[in-house]
């Protein structure tokens, strides 16, 4: 990996996201820090970055490799993990039944994938589905539900949605940049997971193949 | 180019970029004037409008307190100055005092004012050299605005309406 895009390119993006990812965009502004799940999430997610080889920490923080080299390995860790935590709040919903569902759903989908092992690209597909369907649900399938704005026909079975779910479905109005916001910093992220410094691939072929042919004749 | 020289600026643009990410996750700045302010109160080169500010004292000294407050915003925009930010707690104190009750909301927005004001002094200590003011500090005025939102015995009592507004 380049000097440039390891000490750069990797931290200025990365951070980006946890800067986007952070905003809460209503009447005003307001940066909120990650939940404490989020962490958990994140903390997944970056051990099944490492285990599908998507991440090589050896190639980031290493003794054969400068000081100054594996500080800026040090940055670009601790701002994947912060970038991850953000994009991971951001995406879930903010309260009720869409908040306790996509927070279980994360979870088990990322033990799943701990436990899987899949290799980088596979793990990067199956990230950006995951990503981008909790983004589709949150800020498409729920915003709509959620939008009190439109016709009064639309206003009606908004409140008997409501009325029949209790409440535990609605989430607060969001403004229509937040979406926007939200997409950009996912592609990002997912850029930068794409741009990370890999291990070397792993064999797909079994022990067996590997052995010399004249190893398996009989002497 | 030199490794050692991508790495070194990467490492320090980093860590600049990580310190203004944290610090507005700190601030929570809500305008543009509030971010570039307190950058620059953070290198110590903030300054109010300082015509702005002389506006807004003519005001206060006339009882026109919202225009006052008007200009000490203008003056103050980004927030950063505990001398203003006392100066806009006085005046909805003093829009919000009543000699029968006092004008809660007002008194809540004071109170969040000279809160600002005192995080912004220096050791949390703000003396304000006035003559014109009753209350000089931002503990005073803080004390005052505290107890007109605080319901009591002593609010029913008849003699109240003798008291004077600071």
């Amino acid at each position: 990996m380049s000097p440039g895009r390891e000490a750069i390119v990797l931290p200025l993006l990365l951070l980006t996201v946890a800067l986007l990812a952070g905003a809460d965009i209503g009447t005003s502004v307001a940066l909120v820090p990650p939940s404490l799940f989020s962490l958990v999430l994140a903390t997944m997610l970056v051990v099944a970055l490492v285990r599908s080889g998507a991440l090589d920490p050896l190639r980031l923080l290493h003794g054969s490799r400068s000081p100054l080299a594996n500080a800026n390995g040090v940055v670009v860790l601790v701002a994947l993990f912060a970038a991850s935590a953000q994009v991971l709040a951001m995406l879930t919903p903010r309260s009720g039944l869409p908040l306790f569902f996509v927070d279980v759903l994360l979870f088990v989908l990322l033990l799943n994938t701990l436990v899987a092992e899949p290799d980088r690209v596979r793990l990067l597909r199956s990230l950006a589905v995951t990503l981008g369907s909790a983004l589709i649900l949150k800020f498409v399938v729920l915003a709509a539900v959620s939008n009190p704005s439109g016709g009064r026909m639309s206003r009606v079975v908004i409140a008997l949605f409501d009325a029949a779910t209790f409440g535990s479905i609605t989430q607060e109005v969001q403004s229509p940049a937040s979406g926007y916001l939200a997409f950009f910093a996912t592609a990002i992220y997912l850029a930068a997971l794409a741009l990370l410094p890999a291990a070397a691939p792993r064999s797909t072929h079994g022990g067996l193949a590997r052995r010399a042919p004249d190893a398996l004749v009989p002497r | 180019m030199n490794d050692s020289v991508v790495r070194g600026a990467g490492l320090g643009v980093s860590l600049l970029y990580a310190t203004a990410i944290g610090w507005l996750y700190v601030s929570q700045p809500q305008t543009v004037a509030q971010v570039t302010g307190g950058l620059a109160s953070m290198v110590g080169a903030y300054e109010i409008d300082r015509q702005a500010f002389d506006d807004g004292l003519r005001f206060f000294r006339r009882e026109q307190y919202s225009e006052a407050r008007a200009a000490f915003a203008r003056a103050d925009s980004a927030e950063r100055d505990a001398r203003t930010q006392f100066y806009i707690a006085y005046s909805y104190y003093r829009e919000g005092w009543g000699r029968v009750y006092n004008d809660d909301a007002l008194f809540a927005r004071g109170l969040a004012a000279v809160d600002k004001a005192i995080a912004l002094a220096p050791g949390g200590r703000l003396v304000v050299d006035d003559v014109d003011l009753q209350m000089r500090s931002a503990d005073e005025l803080r004390g005052e605005l505290q107890r007109g939102l605080t319901r009591e015995a002593a609010d029913f009592n008849p003699l109240k309406v003798f008291r004077s507004r600071k």
